[in-house]
């Protein structure tokens, strides 16, 4: 009895460690990798709510007989880390679709230049926006193709302004105007707190003070890019406009109201709480599905007199990251998916409202089916990059709406810019000399 | 046999020893190393010395903001949830018609997970809709802005964390109450001691082990608050929620400096051990052990 029980224990043991050993070292990807003629090209893209496969992809694995499509839908929040681990992993996917600045992750050495297959196959560039394009390089080298985009337009309640005894076709245009109308359009209860606003300068995403900056073209940098400047008149002029603005509010009622906003039915444009707001092209689609009814336009971001507009545009690219196995086949398919005839295509079939990078197919017929669409891609020849400070660039939007926020809550904003330029210079100095220092080893090991 | 005994008892550990050495000692040299280093983890670390302690005990303005957010986060809730749960456990343990209902109602609240009871207390703690300030407006006092304000917002932090934890900690005390052995409660009865004399020179030290036990894990715990600011506030309004390691965590995945963020983990660990050391000096007055 006690032999039959040792037996069993061994084996026990035994086949404990055997398992060990084969999901240690097991490559679960190798059967689907080794069909011969066939490359399995594995495609990671931002998921959304649904889960629909990226139709670009379907088509390609449809069209292409030696290669087949493995498609990975990463969550939007998780998507930046889960890349970048599988590339420290060794493991990445051959092509990736990412929306934070190409910089960002060509800075680090995290994706394969696109240079030589741009030479080899004469890639257009000219097809796309051209603020799109220009944000797909880094140190003269372009790292990604821009896939889709969303651009920016001011939102205003038609019904409010009427209520308010404003023309319902006569948007502000200046931001002045925008601080006049506000106060038109704003309303209290009986206990004296704000139920609805005209214009808040920092409610959702795209923040006045940015939009303010581009308009007048406020430098960030001086003009070797050695350091950061924060002070330049401009750019004080800009948080001066938004401290005036506080000042005809109270501040406790204006943190109250904000607070009752959220998501879906309870945005505060859609809830018609705030009259005007700063908006991308993909949300008429949110407006449709929470509130069909709203009696709304859309129309250029205003701006300071004399000077042009400015929007920014978001970028959905893609790219190949450092690693890749197939960077050939994933080049392929990047340029299947940015064509015209494929971007148009998979637009239709998203259900966001998004824009193809590509403006050819942006601008076809069948694309641009009204006004406001127009609108928007006028908006496209105003657009910046939101990667103002790419080497340092979380922490430079850190410290930019630290700013807005302590000018908000009653700063100073000279002081409080000069702060800020203080903090992001610091790290700004650090990222430098970490950047020169890993350009000099790679040149070593070249 | 002895030696089989002694392979045998290798290999049933061998797993978790790989594991600690692999995913736990390994990492922690690590992050010694990086913490002298520049390292965005996709390039090569570069080594900088001490300059990532220097810059953030001189340099940094949000490291001191961190460690003064933490430092009031722990000293307000630890003695809050030890006492608060602790008076809890003494109401419970009467023997009192439907005990077991109250003792589930409080407990209740502790199975929450931190993301759901914090986008919860978002709205209980909505200023102009929210729960608390319409409870405060029907006695007709005027509710604080809550997560909006730089001087409610730790304490509104802190009310929802001990709202969450209270029960839980209070079943521990409760099982300890439980272990006094009656006879002391008695002894006392016989010599006219009153509610208040056996809780003060029985109950407390008796239980005085595990108020220390709880009041150690309760600082470290505190030291480690993230979830809440992450959910709720980011750090806001005015970096008033800015906590340690909602700090470490902005520069290690949003910043990508792991060398800095493995700096501050570092720095986390000396400040804990610190607060932990003079705990332990102090709980000689306090403590007492049977033995």
């Amino acid at each position: 009895m006690n032999r039959f029980f040792k037996i069993i224990k061994v084996i026990g043991i035994s086949i404990l460690i055997v398992a060990f050993l084969f999901i240690l070292f097991w490559d679960f990807d190798k059967e689907n990798d080794n069909i011969p003629g066939i490359t399995t090209l594995k495609y990671w893209y931002i998921s959304g709510a649904k889960d629909e496969l990226p139709y670009q992809a379907l088509k390609f694995d449809s069209l292409r007989d030696d290669i087949k499509m493995k498609v990975t839908g990463i969550p939007w929040q998780e998507n930046e880390k889960k890349v970048l681990t599988s590339i420290l992993g060794g493991n990445p996917p051959d092509v990736v679709t990412q929306v934070t600045p190409v910089v960002k992750w060509a800075s680090r050495n995290a994706l394969v230049s696109l240079d030589k297959y741009i030479k080899r196959d004469n890639f257009d560039s000219t097809v796309f926006f051209p603020a799109l394009w220009r944000e797909m390089s880094y140190n003269n080298e372009i790292y990604a193709i821009p896939f889709n985009t969303a651009s920016y337009a001011l939102f205003y309640n038609k019904r409010l302004f009427r209520e308010a005894g404003l023309d319902p076709n006569k948007p502000p245009k200046t931001w002045n105007q925008v601080k006049k109308y506000s106060k038109k359009l704003l309303r209290k209860n009986e206990k004296g707190n704000i139920i609805q606003i005209g214009y808040l300068p920092d409610y959702y995403k795209l923040q006045t003070v940015t939009i303010m900056a581009w308009e007048l073209e406020a430098p960030f940098y001086n003009d070797d890019k050695t350091r950061i400047n924060l002070t330049d008149p401009k750019m004080v002029r800009v948080f001066q406009w938004l401290s005036d603005f506080y000042k005809d509010y109270s501040l406790n009622k204006i943190l109250a109201f904000e607070a009752g906003f959220g998501n879906a039915n309870q945005h505060g444009f859609i809830s018609e709480k705030v009259a005007m707001v700063v908006l991308s092209s993909s949300f008429p689609d949110q407006i449709k599905k929470y509130k069909s009814d709203l009696d709304y336009g859309v129309a250029k971001i205003p701006t300071f007199p004399g000077f042009k507009t400015a929007s920014s545009a978001g970028i959905w690219w893609l790219a190949i990251p450092r690693g890749a196995k197939h960077p050939d086949k994933g080049w392929e398919f990047i340029k299947f998916s940015t064509s015209k005839k494929i971007a148009l295509e998979s637009i239709k079939k998203m259900e966001s409202n998004l824009f193809p990078a590509n403006k050819l197919a942006a601008t076809d017929s069948s694309f641009l089916k009204n006004k406001r669409d127009k609108i928007f891609i006028e908006n496209m020849k105003y657009a910046h990059s939101p990667a103002i400070i790419p080497l340092v660039h979380d922490a430079f939007w850190r410290e930019f709406i630290g700013v807005q926020e302590n000018v908000k809550y009653g700063a100073n904003p000279l002081e409080e810019l000069k702060n800020a330029e203080k903090t992001i210079q610091r790290e700004y100095k650090t990222a430098l000399s970490y950047d020169k220092f890993v350009q000099q080893e790679m040149k070593i090991d070249k | 046999m002895k030696r089989k005994q002694a392979l045998l008892g290798f290999v049933f550990v061998a797993p978790w020893v790989i594991g600690f050495l692999i995913f736990g000692l390994y990492p922690i040299i690590k992050s010694i190393y990086f913490s002298l280093c520049q390292y965005d983890v996709l390039r090569i670390p570069q080594f900088i010395g001490i300059k990532n302690y220097t810059d953030l005990l001189f340099e940094d303005k949000y490291f001191w903001k961190s460690v003064w957010n933490t430092l009031f986060y722990t000293a307000v809730r630890t003695p809050m949830c030890i006492l608060g749960s602790l008076l809890l456990a003494v109401l419970v343990n009467k023997a009192v018609k439907g005990m077991k209902i109250f003792r589930t109602t409080f407990f209740m609240p502790s199975i929450i997970t931190g993301v759901v009871l914090s986008s919860l207390w978002l709205w209980i703690l909505n200023p102009q809709y929210g729960l608390i300030n319409s409870m405060l407006a029907f006695f007709g006092l005027h509710g604080p802005l809550w997560l909006q304000s730089t001087t409610w917002s730790k304490p509104a932090i802190i009310l929802m964390s001990l709202w969450s934890i209270g029960g839980g900690r209070m079943l521990v005390f409760l099982a300890a109450i439980q272990g006094i052995p009656k006879t002391l409660y008695e002894v006392a009865e016989l010599d006219g001691g009153g509610w208040w004399t056996k809780f003060r020179y029985i109950t407390v030290p008796m239980i005085s082990p595990v108020i220390f036990l709880w009041s150690v894990i309760e600082v470290i715990f505190s030291f480690q608050v993230f979830t809440e600011a992450y959910i709720m506030t980011q750090g806001g309004p005015l970096n008033s929620t800015l906590f340690y390691n909602l700090y470490l965590y902005m520069k290690a995945f949003d910043d990508f400096s792991m060398g800095y963020a493995s700096a501050l983990a570092w720095l986390l660990l000396v400040l804990t051990l610190v607060v932990t050391l003079i705990q332990f000096k102090i709980s000689k007055k306090y403590v007492h052990y049977q033995n």
